[in-house]
């Protein structure tokens, strides 16, 4: 499989008036075409950072990130929706920023909303959207420029536990249906399992990769895995590395 | 909730709620019904002198004399046009400002101790040099108006600005928007609920203004009428104009408020 993003010996530090912090030491990792990667680790460990870094916002300070030609889609912890447009302009947003809004774009992108069942909300405007549709309307947004790899950062975290796994399905099962590479930071251990074909384990600040697992499964759909024996096996080595 | 179907108890609290919200209004219109009317009796039964205080009969035969020797609408004209045209550059010209120092960090963090000196001083202290170099016409007084919103309507849209979603920001930098992009995209029509609330600050810098002004020179004005009818003690004069000015500023008030109402609806 070819890769589409690769962490070579990556350090980023950070610079303020109190002094340097570093964020990330020598991190390496890959993400493969068509891969689902989770990484976790605790909260305030640099996560974000990296995330940001794969999006090529940040630039590192010691060694390279690589991904040659990729196009990369964010999606943050909350959706993020401008409450002035309505669902159908929010989604086109991401194609008036990359000036790429023709018709036949708009057109590909009304068609995915329409898919994945959002046709009746696309005059609506955000607020009258549960926390779980704007998630998705969200994701549809991240989608309508066609990247190549999207990077999730905890895109759950801010639902409530209820609509945090109907959503984690529904978000997994359309990435794997548009056939997207993802990679997702998160904290929270059952999410990373649910979902992941790969699992790396970041330490505390500074943080290094301390291990790296293939996850493996005979069902795919979370809320299928979550119900699996391995699930808690799983559930309890990780857990054991990031206390550790 | 939509209900054809409206219970009992719902059908009482509606009635409570209106039966409130009438009770304050009569309450509004008592009050100001209750002082007219000790302010005319008190005045009519020589309890005050009503050569210093008016009296409501007074005032309104001024108004209607100035109404009919033609000179009420030259008045309240002058000021309006004064305090409209004030208003108006204060808050383009704000806005533009706010703009600019926005995109720049460094001008912005250069000039932050001009804006907060400038903030400070009272503008009246400048009325002497804005004669000297405005001459004695309007354009003094619109100077004088354009001086009091300025600043304050730069300070409160940079506010608006620069209290722009850290996340949203982040978002649009994922996307590859460049500065212009985030600024049409994003700044601006998230900072709208700042620019009416600057609106509705300026309304009232702009008549401080005008007023101010004309109390520093002017030939004609509501301002004009308060100071001339001062120094010629016609109290009557200055009770008038001070009421004519309550309408007016009230009346452009309300009209920011239906401006908000119509943008808010629009969201």
């Amino acid at each position: 499989m070819k890769e589409v993003l690769r962490f070579d010996n990556v350090s980023m530090h950070y610079h303020s008036k109190q002094g340097e912090t570093v964020a990330l030491e020598k991190v390496n990792f890959s993400v493969a075409e068509g891969e689902f990667v989770a990484i976790i680790g605790p909260s305030g460990c640099g996560k974000t950072t990296l995330l940001s870094l794969a999006a090529g916002l940040l630039t590192p300070t010691y060694g390279k990130v690589i991904s040659d030609g990729y196009s990369f889609g964010y999606m943050l912890q909350k959706d993020e929706l401008f409450p002035w447009r309505t669902i159908e302009k929010n989604i086109f947003l991401p194609l008036e920023i990359k000036r790429a809004n023709t018709s036949e774009n708009r057109s590909r992108a009304l068609s995915l909303a329409e898919k994945y069942g959002l046709k009746q909300f696309l005059k609506n405007y955000p607020s009258s959207l549960s926390g779980g549709m704007r998630q998705r309307a969200a994701l549809i947004r991240t989608l309508a420029v066609d990247p190549d790899v999207l990077l999730l950062d905890e895109p759950f975290s801010a639902l409530d536990y209820q609509t945090r796994l109907s959503v984690c399905d529904d978000v997994y099962k359309i990435i794997r249906n548009e056939k997207k590479t993802a990679l997702l930071i998160t904290h929270d251990i059952s999410e990373a399992i649910s979902v992941a074909d790969k699992i790396f384990v970041l330490s505390h600040r500074p943080a290094k990769i301390v291990a790296e697992h293939v996850i493996e499964f005979s069902e795919t759909e979370p809320l299928k895995r979550r119900e699996n024996k391995e699930f808690s096996r799983w559930f309890e080595v990780l857990w054991k590395e990031l206390n550790g | 909730m939509k209900n054809e179907l409206i219970s009992k108890e719902h059908l009482a609290y509606l009635r409570r709620v209106r039966g409130k919200s009438v009770a304050v209004n009569i309450a509004r219109i008592a009050i100001l019904f209750l002082f007219l009317t000790l302010w005319e009796l008190s005045a009519q039964n020589a309890w005050i002198n009503p050569f210093i205080t008016s009296s409501p009969s007074r005032v309104y035969k001024t108004i209607v004399d100035l109404y009919k020797n033609g000179s009420l609408f030259h008045h309240v004209g002058t000021t309006l046009r004064e305090t409209l045209l004030g208003f108006a550059i204060a808050v383009v010209l704000g806005y533009v400002i706010a703009l600019i120092l926005w995109w720049s960090d460094a001008l912005r963090r250069i000039t932050e101790p001009y804006f907060v000196v400038l903030n400070a001083l009272p503008k009246i202290a400048l009325g002497p040099l804005i004669i000297i170099w405005f001459g004695t016409g309007n354009e003094a007084i619109v100077f004088m108006t354009v001086l009091i919103g300025l600043i304050v309507a730069i300070l409160n849209m940079l506010n608006g600005f620069m209290a722009t979603d850290k996340n949203k920001l982040l978002l649009l930098e994922s996307m590859g928007a460049n500065k212009l992009q985030i600024l049409t995209k994003l700044v601006i029509p998230s900072s709208l609920p700042n620019f009416i609330s600057m609106l509705k600050i300026n309304v009232g810098m702009a008549w401080i203004g005008s007023i101010m002004g004309e109390y520093i020179v002017s030939k004609a004005g509501i301002g004009y009428l308060i100071v001339y009818g001062g120094q010629v003690f016609k109290l009557d004069l200055v009770m008038s104009a001070v009421v004519i000015l309550c309408v007016l500023a009230a009346a452009m008030y309300a009209v920011v408020a239906l401006i908000e109402r119509l943008v808010i609806k629009n969201k």
